[in-house]
């Protein structure tokens, strides 16, 4: 029985495991299936300070090895989910309040609303579904150190994890942007903008013509990414990409991740989560690592 | 609500792109008529197929599906008598007829008919059904001694190939004067669905409707496959529906 355990920004977590943003709502709908509180933590579906509506369906779409998908932020407003939702998660595992804004005072407002009350607040500045905000302040390094250091002024007792966007010209300059704007902690990657089409119509498949794709089939460029701003940074990286089973989980740990996130694989299975928790604690047994935080960072390049 | 390695007991081609798949979920469960099972097709297809159950006795279920893309097509070639495959169910509402609706009518066209015999094995004898079945042609149909459990059943062909020349929906409408149902059941495709919603404006009869969308997680969580409802608001297929009172949501 090997120590999952990691700590990250000083808080503790069972494990490394951790829902993503969009894929697990507030975690109510998995906890019918099982439960939840085996998980390290969940990613809330993304907070906005008005409820959002979202955009219109279809919503998602799959090509080989990949899904895409534009949900638009749909979601009842962070102070819902303050009233209903926030001391049931609490009571289940730490809690990753992902949260979204079209200026940056949204993002420092919702921030003061979090503040003490979350376990750590993620800065989602990488939706690539959204017409305005979202991967707006993603892009660009500049960006990303003003809606980062507004933010932080926000949260005095919160930890801040910022997620980037693998959209963008340079990983570690985005990574250094955050970490210089007063981040705790890097999340990534968001999903990347695609489209698929349906050739019978000559139309894309997702309404919004564009989606973000996510699944097995970006984890190469996730790693390399999660590598990448590992070793731009001195603090924390949550690592996710096409994450499926416990051997995925590793590689991101080895290339510098604390923890990571695990997204699309609940679509596939949703007992994804605890499949990699358990395969997690069986791989470090076969490999006589005692704890699993001996595996961050423990990359050999060739 | 349960995730399972079910096992196929038969997987079968039963009319022109129709096929028929049974597994055994274990051990008994119980489904409502009109929920549904996502069904993992493996390969490369990360997506889980949302099919709605057809039949379901103790641990053998039922799903039908069209043949339609890569995943379909591989649900049909890859998973034989024998094979296992992942399987999440039940899910959604399903339908309910109320104790004082004893007159049932259920309209259905394409793969709609499907989710609609659930209703017919669960109401037969208990309830007057009939039943409006709509088909595209002869090779299309299917099921028919499982539609014959009704107290009257109707098939209609959009070429007349078999039985009414037209759709379940005008077949059904024809008949509405001479024996008005308490109820109405229906699913099929959208445009179907509309025709029966302005038939039925103000008949003072109850509609409900089956809906279908491209869904991620079938359970509620992702917020993928949502409709819209009348007051505004969004409902989620896979878990509000997909059974939907016809007056609550836009089609």
């Amino acid at each position: 029985m090997a120590d999952l355990s990691v700590s990250l920004c000083g808080v503790k977590l069972r494990n490394p495991v951790i829902p993503a943003s969009g894929t697990f709502g507030f975690g109510r709908e998995f906890d019918e299936i099982y439960d939840i509180s085996v998980l390290g933590g969940v990613a809330t579906k993304g907070l906005t300070l008005d409820a959002r509506m979202g955009n219109p369906v279809p919503r998602i779409a799959e090509s080989r090895g990949v899904i895409l998908n534009a949900v638009g932020l749909q979601n009842p407003g962070v102070e819902e989910f303050l009233k209903n939702d926030l001391l049931w998660l609490r009571g289940k595992t730490r809690v990753l309040a992902n949260v979204a804004g079209r200026t940056v005072e949204d993002y420092a407002l919702i921030c003061a609303k979090l503040d003490g009350l979350v376990d750590f607040v993620e800065l989602n500045i990488s939706c690539p579904n959204v017409k305005s905000g979202g991967m707006a302040f993603g892009i660009r390094p500049e960006t990303i150190r003003e809606v980062t250091a507004a933010a932080k002024a926000s949260l005095k007792k919160t930890p801040l994890i910022v997620k980037l966007s693998p959209n963008v010209e340079s990983i570690p300059a985005n990574a250094r942007a955050a970490r210089e704007g007063g981040a705790d902690c890097i999340s990534l990657v968001n999903t990347f903008t695609g489209m698929a089409i349906d050739i019978e119509k000559r139309k894309p498949i997702i309404a919004n013509n564009t989606g973000g794709v996510s699944g097995a089939g970006i984890k190469p460029i996730a790693v390399r990414m999660v590598y990448e701003a590992a070793h731009a940074v001195d603090i924390p990286v949550i690592g996710m990409g096409g994450i499926a089973c416990a051997e995925d989980a590793v590689e991101f740990l080895l290339a510098g991740a604390t923890a990571v996130q695990v997204g699309t694989a609940n679509f596939t299975d949703t007992l994804a989560c605890p499949h990699i928790i358990e395969g997690l604690n069986a791989w470090c047994d076969n490999h006589g690592v005692k704890s699993v935080s001996e595996l961050t960072g423990a990359l050999k390049l060739n | 609500m349960r995730e399972i390695t079910a096992t196929v007991l038969e997987n079968k081609k039963i009319a022109e792109n129709i096929w028929s798949l049974t597994f055994s979920a274990g051990d008994d469960i119980r489904i409502r008529c009109g929920q549904f099972a996502m069904l993992g097709v493996g390969g490369q297809q990360l997506l889980r197929r949302p099919i709605a159950v057809c039949k379901a006795e103790g641990e053998r279920v039922t799903v039908c599906y069209q043949l339609k893309g890569e995943g379909t097509r591989r649900l049909a070639k890859e998973y034989k008598a024998g094979e296992t495959i992942s399987v999440l169910l039940p899910l959604g509402n399903g339908f309910y007829v109320k104790d004082e609706e004893q007159r049932v009518a259920v309209v259905g066209g394409g793969v709609g008919i499907f989710p609609l015999i659930s209703v017919i094995r669960e109401y037969a004898g208990k309830k007057h059904i009939s039943a409006y079945m709509g088909f595209r042609n002869k090779r299309a149909l299917c099921m028919e001694y499982e539609m014959q459990r009704s107290d009257k059943l109707v098939i209609a062909t959009d070429d007349g190939s078999v039985g009414y020349h037209g759709t379940a929906v005008q077949a059904f409408m024809e008949d509405l004067e001479g024996e008005r149902p308490d109820v109405v059941l229906a699913c099929g495709p959208t445009p179907m669905l509309r025709a029966l919603k302005n038939a039925m404006t103000g008949k003072g009869i109850p509609v409900y409707v089956s809906l279908e969308e491209r869904m991620g997680c079938g359970i509620g969580a992702c917020l993928v496959c949502v409709c819209d409802r009348t007051d505004g608001k969004h409902a989620r297929v896979c878990k509000d529906g997909p059974v939907f009172e016809i007056g609550e949501v836009i089609l």
